[in-house]
């Protein structure tokens, strides 16, 4: 088979994970060396769905002897299959990165033989590229399950970032559709990437020439409507990761109908796309908007709303916060205002200590005021807030609002 | 009213304000030679003086610090107009106040200024994106690319570091003119007989290396296999990589 026809095939089995970013990583380049990582990540092109390409996220292979339902590698089915060499693969990366292509490599695979056969030639990879080649570009390497912890610590020495998918949000229904894995297994390579990465860090700041371990941390992945788990089964999962797993981050991939016979799985034609950006959004609100978790989904609200995004519906139900002065509220409530983001929050507070701000500052701030125009006050006559116009009010104006925004495309269809 | 003329370049902007402050006056336009000129004004001719930029550049660093020399550079690089105007008028409240004024964004032109910068800015990281090489056949990496605004001296950098093993050049279509590293330093060029297409910015055939259209297919491959059919989006597409980016971009150029 010649290189491009594998390249087709193990890009195509790599599509499905979502983590792409090439951010949390500064490696500079080393004299002699190819390349260097900046610090934010740097997207190199978007693929027809939309999505960022930063990384060759592609498969060393796509033969697997594990037969995980939700998985188009699975073992029973069938598909064409095939395999690199760490040659091929090591060229590849180095040829598309000299063109400015990428910015490094993503690499994961089905299971070949054994967990830490296929590990074993993943960590060759990444060893070539960084000690023969000399490579300081970024590269993610994906743990295997099941691998050991003399090769997932080997990885770390390579790559700024390691992943261990985790897919199902819930142990049980783990089970159910992957009967080969379990919790444990999936969970101690993390514990020790994560005891690995202090490890270091305490080293570096004593001895300047420790090596790096996975600079960029690890991330996980669980895929979201394959099974039946709530919201909050899913976020408190992501949160708990966060905390105790020091992950960087947990990303999360509607399923994708990659399997029409299996009865365990839902029958569906479109994976459920608004569902996995309500809970990016809420992920969002955990990481840079100081939201926990219960304030995002709870008992009385074990599902996300999928009508209107996280931090308006957690508004709409706890309207005594409101309103709140732009002029005097801390950080920490001032990103609880919708229209209100991370960026704009910290102009209003470097702002306000010029002058005092009014509705057309903040508008020109960056503010988006049509929506948070019912949650605050300001330097100037007092408007209706939640207070006055109640939630319900509040939501369907927005929501109206909404609606009008989209109505062009509705009118278009309506003519054909 | 008053017009004072200058030569266009950052250097020449800061003589003016330069001369501003010394004859104690106020120009209603500042204007590049291609400027469009008054009808009635009184014309006051700058010439650039590199002690005098020198001058306004340290006080601009003295109270506002390096970010705000950046900060205005980056905004004139912008060619928005009147920003010749907007820069004095920064410049002036800067010296006025004696600290820092970029954080006061109520304030209209000290905003202005703010997103002139960073629409700047997003044009260098968009270089720093969608900028791809084709291996010539004596090795030089070549790059052509058409931004927006004059921003290809402020990556220089990157690459440098980036690709410090690796001869390149990097080439402004729009303005002619480009950079090229040799393994040491950088130079500034400019290319009088082309070897590539304006139009594509391709190599000619003779100039480009032996396996070049075996990496510039494999990453087209790569680039059709990695989407997912499912989810196939257009628009998002666009507003993340805007057409005019696709005339160099090896996955979607013709
Ligand atoms: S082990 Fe990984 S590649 Fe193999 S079937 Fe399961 S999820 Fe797919």
């Amino acid at each position: 088979m010649n290189l491009q026809e594998k390249i087709r095939i193990l890009a195509a089995a790599a599509k499905y994970d979502v983590s792409c970013s090439s951010s949390g990583s500064d490696r500079a380049n080393q004299p002699g060396g190819i390349g260097s990582a900046a610090k934010a990540g740097i997207c190199h092109s978007f693929a027809d769905d939309g999505r960022c390409i930063s990384l060759l996220k592609i498969l060393y292979s796509n033969h697997c002897i594990y037969d995980c339902a939700y998985c188009v590698n699975r073992h029973s089915n069938d598909i064409q299959r095939t395999t690199f060499t760490v040659k091929e693969l090591v060229d590849l990366t180095i040829g598309f990165y000299r063109r400015n292509y990428i910015e490094g490599l993503f690499l994961s695979s089905g299971v070949i033989n054994n967990p830490d056969f296929t590990m074993e030639r993943l960590v060759r990879v990444a060893r070539e590229l960084r000690q023969i080649h000399r490579f300081n570009g970024y590269i993610h390497l994906k743990t295997i399950p099941g691998g050991s912890s003399r090769l997932v610590k080997e990885a770390a020495l390579y790559a700024d970032r390691l992943s261990v998918n985790i897919e199902i949000p819930s142990e049980g229904n783990l089970k159910m559709l992957a009967p080969e894995k379990d919790y444990p297994s999936v969970l101690s390579p993390m514990s020790l990437i994560k005891e690995g990465i202090v490890q270091y860090k305490e080293e570096r700041r004593i001895y300047r020439h420790t090596p790096l371990f996975a600079p960029a941390g690890q991330s996980t992945q669980l895929i979201i409507g394959a099974t039946p788990d709530s919201d909050r089964q899913i976020l408190s999962l992501a949160s708990n990761l966060y905390a105790t797993q020091n992950l960087k981050r947990v990303y999360y991939s509607g399923y994708n109908p990659t399997n029409l016979y299996d009865s365990r799985l839902p029958a569906i034609t479109v994976p459920p796309l608004k569902r996995e950006n309500r809970l990016y959004q809420s992920d969002w609100l955990m990481r840079f908007y100081q939201f926990s978790v219960d304030e995002i989904v709870n008992d009385a609200h074990p599902d996300l709303d999928l009508s209107v995004d996280p931090k308006l519906s957690y508004a709409l139900r706890n309207p005594h916060i409101f309103p709140i002065d732009v002029n005097s509220a801390d950080h920490h409530m001032l990103l609880r205002i919708p229209g209100v983001g991370p960026k704009s929050a910290k102009m209003i507070l470097a702002a306000r200590r010029f002058r005092k701000l009014n509705s057309q500052h903040l508008r020109r701030i960056g503010v988006v005021m049509k929506r948070a125009q019912y949650f605050i006050t300001c330097h100037e006559l007092p408007t209706a807030t939640i207070q006055e116009l109640q939630p319900e009010r509040v939501r369907s104006m927005l929501t109206m609002d909404l609606r009008k925004q989209s109505l062009p495309n509705a009118h278009q269809l309506s003519l054909w | 009213m008053l017009e004072y003329l200058y030569d266009g370049t950052f250097a020449g902007l800061l003589t003016a304000i330069f001369h501003a402050f010394r004859r104690k006056e106020y120009p209603d336009v500042i204007l590049r030679p291609q400027g469009q000129r008054l009808l009635f004004a009184t014309t006051h001719t700058v010439e650039t003086d590199d002690v005098m930029a020198q001058r306004v550049l340290n006080g601009i660093e003295r109270y506002g610090g390096k970010t705000t020399c950046e900060q205005l550079l980056h905004a004139f690089l912008s060619q928005s107009n009147n920003v010749e105007i907007l820069i004095l008028q920064y410049a002036r409240e800067l010296f006025f106040q004696k600290r820092p004024i970029m954080a006061d964004l109520g304030n209209s032109f000290v905003l202005q200024i703010h997103k002139l910068d960073r629409r700047v800015l997003r044009e260098v990281q968009r270089v720093l994106m969608f900028i791809r090489f084709e291996r010539s056949a004596d090795g030089i990496y070549f790059a052509p690319f058409a931004p927006k605004y004059d921003v290809l001296p402020l990556t220089v950098g990157h690459f440098k570091h980036r690709f410090a093993d690796q001869q390149w050049v990097i080439y402004d279509t729009v303005r002619d003119y480009g950079f090229h590293y040799h393994g040491k330093r950088v130079e500034q060029i400019t290319i009088n007989a082309p070897a590539f297409s304006r139009d594509s910015g391709k190599l000619s055939v003779e100039m480009e290396h032996e396996n070049e259209d075996d990496y510039r297919e494999m990453w087209r491959v790569y680039f059709r296999s990695i989407a997912i059919s499912e989810r196939l989006n257009p628009t998002l597409q666009r507003n993340f990589m805007p057409k005019r980016f696709w005339k160099y971009l090896t996955e979607k150029k013709v």
